[in-house]
Formats: structure tokens, C-alpha cells, sequence
């Protein structure tokens, strides 16, 4: 084997010079240094149950007629038109691309975006 | 990621995105020109420019099928035997008409008006009382599962009843009965409001109502 080539920090350790004051970077990176197309998730507010005062009316309703649904057939309609507007109120506040009142984005949408214009690796 | 390096590809094929649902119903292209509003004309002029996908063979134009019955034959069917689940369909439907028909001719003649003879309708009408209006969806909050009550979905609605439906009849009948007879059997009491599956959707509702204290825990 012909004189084996060490890395830089090899000699310089060897060499004595770390004693005094240099140091070497404490990380070596294992991996090449590039963003990833992709944020964590994050943990989003968590948001209230909807329509639990019509599904409370429509349980009462339930309890006083025996669960007989054509008795109820009002409050059953009214806890459908609930349900149906707030999927669609859910729906409108997820299809928007706004940012939240503190300035962020919700990690999914940041990830679509990323996925958009991914990181050049390779030049061709 | 989907690689395209072969000339066919081997795994499986999906349309280009610019392609549009096909339209089957036969009424939208008989009537005139004129009478069509404004949006409709113009969605026939982009169809006459996009692409448009193959219709799938459960799809038909024709009176009478309906998309209903052809999703409860698909679910009836196993192993692939559409020939001999689409018979037990149409059998149950012929028993439902022939039950109905002898207790049309037995009433008295105010009470005719009253019996419902088209298995259509009371298929219809049966799946519909036989929906639940909500469901429990188990959530885990500080290490413990709750059976949340949680509104359900058109799909799954009709999904659950369906399934209910089939389970039933395959399983409590007795050694000597045919699928045709307990379905029809099933569904007459579905119609009015009685029988086993109503019950398993009471009980779901009732264990809806004891639980509605959890309701909060929903975060949608």
C-alpha cells in the first residue's frame, strides 16, 4: 500500500494542532447538505364539533317519540341542513389559500407548494 | 412515482384528466336545441372538443335500470357471479310484486288505494328507512377510546344500510329458505317500518343518544 492519504482533520490532529485552540466542526454530515421537498407535519389547532345543538334537539325529540322517525321528521331535516352547510363552510376554509392570522400555512398546503418546485439535484 | 419508460405500461392505466365522464341520460340529447339554457350548451360544445372516457358496462341507458339496484346486486354478488346475483335481484323483485299483488286482491276496496304494488318504490322507500341518521366513530382522548356519535355521510348512509340488509338475510334465515323470499321478506318489513334491521338501527340510535355527552370530543 502506498502512503495512505488521510483526511484533512486526520493530520491536524496528529499534527497537535487542536491542543491549542482549533477545533474541528463537530458535526460531520453524513448526508449531502440539501433541503427536502417535504415540512413535518405539524400539529394543526384542533376545531370545534358543529351542530351539537341540533343533534341534542333531535336526540330529545328521539327520547319523547320512542325513535320513531317520521315523528321527528322536523328536527331530523334541520340536523341534515346543519350538517350540510358546515361541510360546506369546512370545505370553502380548506380550499383557500390564505394565510392563518399568525402568518403560516397548514404543512399539507406547504407541501404541495414544495412539490411544485421540488430542489435541483442534478444538473442535465 | 410513475415511471413511463415502456411503451404500454404494465400496472395499471389511468385516464388523462382531461377526459370527461361520459353522459347516459338519453332525455338531455332528445331535447331541441333551443330549449336547452345556457350552461348546458355550452357544457355539449366543450363535449363535442374533450375527450371522453368509456362508459363502465354497469352503466346503462335504458329505463329500467337504476343505479340503487345495480350497487345492491354488486354488493349481494360473490365470487364474481354477477349472472346469478342480478337473477336473485330480479327474483326478489317478482316476489315483492307477487306479495303485494295478493294482498291488493285480498283488501276491501277502500284499503286498494293504500298498498303499494311497484317493487321500485318500496325498495327505494325501504333502504331509506332502514338508514341510520348518525353513527359512533371510536376517538381516542387521554389514552381511552369513546364511541363518539358522528354524522354520517349520503354514501356511507346508504352503505350501511345496504350491508345491514344482506348480512341479515344471509345469516338468520332458516336451512330451507331461499335469498329471494327472506329479501322480499325483509324489505316488505323494512317498508313498514318493522322488523330486524330497524331494530339494529334503533339500537345504533340509542347508543347514539346514551353517548351524547361525548359529542364534544369531535374536532370536525
Amino acid at each position: 500500500m502506498a502512503a495512505p492519504v488521510y483526511p484533512a482533520w486526520v493530520t491536524r490532529w496528529v499534527s497537535g494542532q487542536w491542543r491549542q485552540k482549533k477545533r474541528p466542526p463537530v458535526i460531520r454530515p453524513t448526508r449531502p447538505l440539501v433541503l427536502a421537498d417535504k415540512v413535518a407535519n405539524r400539529r394543526e389547532q384542533a376545531g370545534e364539533a358543529t351542530c351539537i345543538t341540533e343533534m341534542s334537539v333531535m336526540m330529545a325529540c328521539w327520547k319523547q317519540n320512542d325513535f320513531n322517525d317520521t315523528a321527528c321528521a322536523e328536527e331530523i331535516r334541520m340536523f341534515y341542513d346543519c350538517v350540510a352547510k358546515a361541510e360546506k363552510e369546512r370545505k370553502d376554509q380548506n380550499e383557500e389559500d390564505t394565510l392563518s392570522p399568525r402568518g403560516n400555512l397548514t404543512s399539507s398546503k406547504v407541501n404541495k407548494l414544495l412539490r411544485r418546485f421540488p430542489q435541483i439535484t442534478r444538473y442535465v | 412515482r410513475l415511471v413511463l419508460c415502456r411503451l404500454t405500461q404494465v400496472r395499471w392505466s389511468r385516464y388523462n384528466p382531461s377526459f370527461l365522464e361520459p353522459e347516459v341520460n338519453k332525455e338531455l340529447y332528445q331535447k331541441p336545441w333551443e330549449e336547452l339554457s345556457e350552461e348546458e350548451k355550452e357544457k355539449l360544445e366543450l363535449k363535442a372538443v374533450q375527450p371522453i372516457k368509456a362508459a363502465p358496462p354497469t352503466v346503462s341507458s335504458s329505463v329500467f335500470s337504476d343505479p340503487m339496484i345495480s350497487k345492491f346486486t354488486n354488493m349481494m354478488m360473490k365470487d364474481g357471479n354477477k349472472v346469478l346475483a342480478r337473477s336473485l335481484m330480479a327474483q326478489t323483485l317478482e316476489a315483492i310484486k307477487r306479495k303485494q299483488l295478493e294482498k291488493y286482491h285480498k283488501a276491501p276496496e277502500d284499503e286498494k288505494e293504500t298498498i303499494e304494488c311497484n317493487p321500485y318504490i318500496i325498495f327505494h322507500q325501504a333502504l331509506k328507512n332502514c338508514q341510520p341518521i348518525i353513527g359512533l366513530s371510536s376517538i381516542t382522548k387521554g389514552g381511552k377510546t369513546y364511541q363518539v356519535p358522528v354524522p354520517l355521510k349520503d354514501n356511507r348512509k346508504r352503505f350501511l344500510a345496504m350491508k345491514w340488509l344482506i348480512t341479515e338475510c344471509r345469516e338468520n334465515k332458516n336451512r330451507r329458505m331461499l335469498m329471494p323470499e327472506k329479501l322480499s321478506q325483509e324489505l316488505l318489513q323494512a317498508f313498514n317500518n318493522e322488523g330486524p334491521i330497524i331494530k339494529k338501527k334503533h339500537v345504533l340510535h340509542k347508543m347514539a343518544e346514551a353517548n351524547r355527552a361525548y359529542a364534544h370530543f369531535r374536532w370536525w
